[in-house]
């Protein structure tokens, strides 16, 4: 298992965990939404810059603006409902996580980059849509804001299929 | 008023036979989808793209047929068929989202 491979597992285990540990409760989970928008809004800016393909410079551009667009209308709805966002395990392990995939990443460049960077946003997004699935939705109290999470959920069912679309092409 | 609705669809009806009137149609984006995703239209008809997402999108042709440029979220845009064919067309920023427009 390569280092980047690890570091998503521990993510996706630590977003999986938070089912079989404690159900996060709404200010835990509109958290861990904002962090999982931020760690990949982070990776989209470097690859943005830093890839030697206009394809995935277009996409990392594209997850910058679509995790833009979803944390401000996280961050609206939280204001409205006055909940402060509370920091937990998960959300430090994807801003860990998060940390670690970009210091891999800039430690490569040209196709290992692409490759790299594609890969682990096709793990990365399936993670997320799990964590959505399995926990997110499922547990979150306030209907405002577990609306908001299934209005968000296709977006990241488009971004993972086009990770995958150009993980297909890469290297060829 | 259903005597009156009959002889409005009968008029309707001439008025589409005999000058083919334009007919307005919609394309709704949602959960990153057109929906439909396969129109058929008639050449003059009038199509409308309303975005019910929570991100922007557009409806972009290949060789630049239209192109929607940004729809906002809760936007709208209007693009009137023009010859007859067969238009492919996705969201320029998603371009997994694809879709038909046919022009008989």
């Amino acid at each position: 298992m390569t280092k980047l491979s690890f570091a998503v597992a521990v993510a996706a285990f630590a977003l999986a965990g938070a089912v079989h540990a404690q159900a996060p409760n709404d200010a835990q989970i509109a958290h861990i939404v904002v962090t999982a928008n931020q760690v990949d809004i982070d990776a989209g800016k470097l690859a943005s810059t830093k890839s030697t393909s206009k394809e995935v410079q277009a996409f990392g551009k594209q997850m910058v603006a679509d995790h833009t667009g979803v944390n401000q209308q996280a961050t609206a709805l939280v204001t409205k409902l006055k909940v402060t966002p509370q920091d937990n395990p998960t959300s430090q392990s994807l801003a860990s996580g998060g940390k670690e995939n970009l210091a891999k990443l800039n430690s490569l460049s040209g196709a290992a980059f692409d490759k790299a960077y594609v890969d682990h946003e096709v793990e990365y997004h399936q993670a997320v849509l799990d964590a959505l699935d399995k926990t997110l939705i499922p547990n979150a109290k306030n209907e405002e804001l577990k609306a908001l999470m299934v209005k968000v959920r296709p977006a990241f069912v488009s971004h993972l299929d086009h990770a995958k679309h150009l993980q297909s092409t890469l290297g060829k | 008023m259903i005597a009156g609705l009959r002889l409005l669809a009968g008029v309707a009806a001439a008025a589409c036979a005999a000058t083919a009137l334009a007919a307005s149609h919609t394309v709704t984006i949602e959960g990153f989808a057109f929906k439909p995703q396969t129109l058929e239209v008639k050449a003059g008809d009038t199509i409308e793209w309303v975005n019910r997402d929570i991100l922007p999108h557009t409806a972009t042709a290949s060789a630049n047929a239209f192109d929607s440029k940004t729809i906002r979220p809760g936007g709208t845009w209007t693009w009137t068929a023009g010859a007859p064919g067969q238009y492919a067309y996705e969201c320029a920023l998603h371009p997994n989202m694809k879709g038909v427009v046919q022009v008989k």
